[in-house]
């Protein structure tokens, strides 16, 4: 009696003690079709992959994206384009050599093909192995050529190539889409048909993107990820062109991780309305004078392109080519613990961040593209670079992965922001804001300065205001551009920060979010653009049809 | 400035390009014409006053609008890999400017004739006619840019061999055939066919890439022009293909590629047929996988039909398309041989595309109007070997006026002649039954040990361009030796025949009785066009062949998943 149950009892110790490595595999994980499918190809590869005097792979990682979207476009009040597409992407990555130095050349290893959509394990399993064959022989014919180039060097900063992580096992549900479409769909019709109220626009255009994403990892090292994300886009834009032929553009955006936080019928069209009035308005705006220089507010839209283009991209460790001594490729390279931007800033990465002001947050992930867990980070303390984003590839001073690799479908990762928070330890409410920037007008006894509300490509402006130092009137200006809108200005010349945070998704390259408050430059170079001006229509727009 | 001019016939279909967009203009009454004719004629008519009022004024200007309806279905492994319908509808508006002596459109600035946009589906007029009309001034600007360019090159340079007009005069055509009902498919039934077909790789092992496909295409064309042209032409097409490849031990990679093709899924072969094709590819591959690689050599050979078909295609067809008589950077291997000897005489060569079938199979280039809305032409290009014509678009050249309903084009693309179905006949040939021994007999002629015939073949390239070796490529796929004694025939691999065109034509003897389809999507300047070739077997005095430049990526390491006995290794089983 005494001896069965101590029998029992050691068993269990044991079933417990093993749990971690053969849990998942056996229960959770094989029962999705698959990862099952994943795993076996994988452990068929680790086992017994190898070619006659070639070293076997140190590292394979397999990740399937399972994508299901429906887009739709429409113009005048007309559908152009819809159309719902599933399909399966998958990725091999097959690494030769060790941690320290391997095959890995740039962002060349890795193979990209589809997969199939159904649960077909002989099927997904062909698509695998055919790949994962391939990925082997290239990346032994890429070790041999990284090699040679290596002779060729000398490597000022030796670095690991691969970083060592702890595998993570994470088996989240998939995504599915959870907005109607059709309903969303005849909104775009209805807010593009709004141009028969503008019969000057010539274009009148919107879009909707609604994605389900799930994603299927395994690694030898014995990582497991499955998860899933939405992303609920819709767009409508309208361009025109003002008397003297200047192309003049604006859009509106509605992107959510969040089906409910789509926008209601009645708010979208009247924002659409709006916009198009503001095109009109556009239309008839006076120019921007040729020069300014004096103090310039942005709003939080137009803060978070600037955080994004001038912030986002600095902090990333993504390692120079082979040989190169800089730390990053960024312009913050050799910038490690000096000041980036004032000290009452401070910059933060929250991966774990998932909504803000009630609202849902892109950025968000538990688990990087390469099977890392995020890791929240201070990159500006208190106006000083402390900290990259990193993914596996180690840059100078940061041998590890902070869970910041993020790929496309079909491509290789790469460190990337997740959500980015700026903070102020001091802040002013917008109104006062205003009130600081007229304040430094008049002590620099300029008429004017200028707020921006929102930015086009290449941060130029597209809703800019003149705001009169004698009174506070807010006038609409046209065809402005920034000089010197760089990060020697956001080191320099900012001055304040507003208490009024706003969250900005974006989903291109990969899904992120920014968190900025209105920024205070005290001063920035304000510019006519120096464009061509395109000829207006050559004739008039057809004449509407009264049946409408 | 001299890009080569490589056209490339290859029968291989990419599923993975989208562009989207919904069910255009509805089942109207199919007796009246489609609501979108009407409005794109009023809008081209308000264009036409407006711009003629500048300077300079267009002189030509068409509106061309597809809508069309795509299906695409793929599967391998017995899996499907993706399934889609969508509708697009797009608009070509082509402009010229000048005059037809001298255009935008002259030589290297052909491209500045098109412009293309997707337009809104349905039928409401303000949002087409708006649609239409930022592409028509957009057109109008690059049109007018060009033709400046044009005028300047035209001054500096000397003056040009043929001095052709840039586009030729033709008389308005008007005609609208009612669009029948959109097509029929059953995805799912199609989904499970396609998951079979692409399963029967399944029990081979050696084959490595397969991959069933379903396209669907039904699209309504709908024109009109300045000078008063108004079609609206159907066009619905289904192609079903399947394509495996296996490797060879010393890494060549060998595709067989089956292609059927019928005006509606019904009128595709049987399910029973298509299986036997399927499964004749897979035990295709699996004997050339293992077959010895061929050497070069210069012997007698017999060409299938199909072989022969692609081989016109490519070494004659495309030196006949017109415009490769003008212009400086062309090899214009037959431009000063009209009413000369070019083919042995008992051979005649017509392009059809007004051929609908040949010997029950359905041609892939017929059409009833080019893509200049030029009705469709029989035209016979050689007749009993004298070289009588070319396939011409409305690009003019010297004694060749006008167009004779080849100008073609992928849309988006200016046209430029091309073919359609070129069909070969012969009045010297002999039963298909005996033409083997024919060619045996040959070999024993020649005192060779061996000739070669070619039972199927892939594809080819060729280069017409002056800049490169006026030189052809077909790629054949099933070679097979055929020895002066009389042991067994012996299937090789690696073979390329190569050689320059007017030599190989002329060592033509004899034929079989049977003309042979060729069915494929032909690429060139003018994009991707669908073209047929038929042509009798054919036995030639000699061919060259030379050995094929493949990779030497080695077959898979580990067996494929489904055919690996080894016991199962590590924790999952």
């Amino acid at each position: 009696m005494k001896t069965r149950l101590l029998g029992a009892l050691l068993l269990l110790l044991v079933a417990v003690t093993q749990l971690p490595a053969v849990a998942a595999e056996n229960t959770e994980a094989q029962k999705d079709p698959v990862l099952r499918a994943m795993l076996e190809e994988l452990h068929r590869s680790q086992s017994r992959l190898k070619l006659d005097n070639v070293a076997t792979p140190y590292y394979i990682e397999y990740r399937i994206v399972e994508l299901d979207e429906y887009s739709a476009e429409a113009a005048f009040g007309s559908l152009r384009r819809e159309n719902r597409i599933q399909s399966r992407i998958l990725r091999v990555v097959v690494r030769v050599g060790d941690y320290k130095q391997d095959s890995s050349i740039g962002r060349g290893e890795g193979l990209t093909n589809v997969a199939p959509l159904d649960n077909d394990n002989l099927a997904l399993r062909h698509a695998l192995w055919l790949a994962t064959d391939r990925a082997y022989k290239q990346a032994t014919e890429n070790f041999t050529q990284k090699q040679a180039q290596l002779k060729q060097l000398t490597i000022e900063h030796p670095l690991d190539d691969f970083a060592r992580v702890p595998a993570v096992e994470r088996l989240a549900a998939t995504a599915r889409l959870e907005a109607p479409t059709a309903p969303y769909r005849d909104l775009l019709l209805e807010a593009t048909a709004l141009y028969r109220r503008h019969p000057k626009l010539e274009s009148v255009e919107g879009r909707l993107r609604f994605q389900a994403v799930s994603r299927y990892l395994v690694t030898s090292e014995g990582a497991i990820v499955r998860d899933g994300r939405n992303s609920y886009q819709l767009n409508c834009g309208g361009s025109t062109q003002a008397e003297d032929g200047m192309r003049l553009e604006r859009g509106i955006q509605e992107l959510t991780s969040n089906a409910k936080e789509l926008p209601a019928r009645e708010a979208w069209l009247k924002r659409m309305a709006d916009m198009l009035d503001s095109l009109e308005q556009m239309r008839i705006a006076p120019l921007a004078d040729e020069e300014y220089r004096g103090p310039v507010l942005f709003r939080p839209s137009a803060a978070a392109d600037v955080v994004s283009t001038l912030v986002g991209r600095n902090v990333l460790g993504q390692r120079p080519e082979l040989g190169k001594p800089a730390r990053t490729t960024g312009e913050w390279s050799a910038e490690y613990k000096s000041r980036v931007l004032p000290p009452f800033l401070t910059v933060k990465d929250d991966p774990a961040l998932n909504s803000f002001g009630g609202h849902a947050l892109l950025g968000g992930y538990a688990v990087d593209d390469e099977g890392v867990a995020g890791q929240p980070i201070t990159l500006v303390d208190q106006g000083r670079l402390v900290s990259y984003l990193t993914s596996r590839q180690p840059i100078r001073d940061f041998p590890d992965s902070n869970g910041h690799g993020r790929a496309l479908p079909f491509s290789w990762p790469e460190a990337a922001y997740s959500t980015l928070v700026v903070s102020a330890t001091e802040t002013l409410s917008p109104a006062e804001l205003k009130n600081k920037l007229i304040e430094i007008c008049r002590e620099k006894e300029l008429a004017y300065g200028y707020i921006v509300e929102t930015l086009g490509v290449r941060l130029r402006p597209r809703l800019l205001y003149r705001v009169w130092a004698k009174d506070g009137r807010e006038e609409l200006v046209r065809g402005a551009v920034f000089g010197e809108l760089d990060t020697r200005a956001l080191r320099s010349d900012l001055l304040a920060a507003g208490n009024d945070a706003t969250a900005d998704n974006s989903a291109d390259p990969v899904p992120q979010s920014v968190i900025v408050p209105s920024l205070l430059f005290e001063e920035l170079q304000v510019k006519r653009a120096n464009d061509s001006k395109d000829k207006l229509p050559e004739y008039p727009a057809p004449a509407l049809s009264s049946a409408n | 400035m001299s890009s080569p001019s490589r056209a490339a016939f290859l029968p291989l279909v990419a599923f993975a390009v989208l562009a989207l967009a919904p069910t255009g203009a509805s089942g109207a009454d199919p007796a009246s014409p489609p609501p979108l004719l009407s409005v794109m004629e009023s809008e081209l008519h308000r264009a036409q006053a407006e711009l003629g009022k500048l300077d300079p004024p267009p002189y030509y200007l068409s509106y061309t609008v597809y809508d069309q309806d795509f299906t695409v279905i793929a599967a391998s492994q017995g899996a499907l890999l993706a399934s889609t319908q969508v509708a697009t509808r797009r608009a070509d508006v082509v402009l010229h400017t000048g005059s037809t002596a001298l255009d935008n459109t002259h030589d290297e600035s052909r491209s500045s004739g098109i412009s293309s946009g997707f337009l809104p589906g349905g039928d409401d007029r303000d949002a087409i006619a708006r649609s239409l009309w930022r592409l028509t001034y957009e057109q109008y600007r690059k049109a007018e840019r060009a033709l400046a360019n044009v005028k300047t090159q035209t001054a500096v340079r000397a003056k040009e061999d043929d001095d052709s007009p840039d586009f030729s005069q033709e008389a308005p055509q008007n005609s609208v055939t009612p669009f029948p009902a959109r097509l029929d498919l059953n995805r799912t039934e199609w989904e499970a066919r396609l998951r079979r077909y692409s399963g029967l790789f399944r029990s081979h092992p050696e084959v490595e890439e397969s991959a069933a496909t379903l396209l669907v295409e039904d699209t309504r064309s709908h024109f009109v022009s300045s000078e008063g042209s108004r079609l609206a032409t159907p066009e619905q097409v289904v192609r079903l293909q399947v394509m495996a490849t296996v490797r060879a031990d010393d890494g060549m990679e060998l595709l067989r590629v089956e292609t059927f093709q019928a005006a509606t899924p019904e009128k595709l072969p049987s399910d029973a047929e298509i299986t036997a094709r399927v499964e004749k590819m897979a035990a295709d591959l699996k004997a050339l996988r293992t077959a010895p690689l061929a050497e070069p050599a210069t012997v007698p050979a017999l060409l299938s039909g199909r072989a022969a078909a692609v081989f016109f295609h490519e070494v004659l067809g495309h030196r006949l398309e017109g415009h490769r008589q003008r212009g400086d950077d062309e090899g214009q291997t037959f431009t000063r041989k009209v009413n000369q000897a070019v083919l042995p005489d008992f051979l005649s060569v017509a392009d059809d595309p007004t051929l609908r079938q040949l010997n029950g199979v359905e041609l892939a280039g017929w059409y009833r109007f080019d893509d200049e809305g030029i009705p469709a032409r029989r035209v016979e290009v050689i007749q009993k070997g004298i070289l009588k014509n070319f396939l011409m678009s409305r690009i003019p050249v010297k004694n060749f006026s006008q167009s004779n309903g080849h100008g073609r084009s992928q849309g988006g693309l200016m046209p430029i002649g091309r073919q359609g179905n070129l069909i070969v006949s012969s009045t010297h040939s002999v039963p298909d039954a005996q033409i083997r021994q024919q060619l045996q007999a040959e070999v024993r002629k020649q005192g060779k040990p061996y000739g070669l015939y070619f039972e199927d073949i892939q594809g080819g390239f060729t280069l017409t361009s002056r800049a490169a070796p006026q030189a052809f490529q077909v790629l054949p796929v099933m070679v097979w030796k055929v020895y002066a004694d009389n042991r067994p025939d012996e299937l090789v691999r690696g073979v390329d025949i190569v050689g320059t065109p007017l030599a190989a034509l002329n060592r033509i003897l004899v034929t079989g009785d049977t003309q042979a389809v060729f069915n494929g999507i032909c690429g060139a300047e003018s994009g991707q066009v669908p073209v047929a070739a038929a042509a009798p077997a054919m036995l030639f005095s000699e061919i060259e062949v030379q050995k094929r430049a493949h990779e030497h990526m080695r077959p898979p390491i580990l067996p494929p998943p489904g055919a690996d006995k080894a016991p199962a290794n590590g924790v999952s089983r």
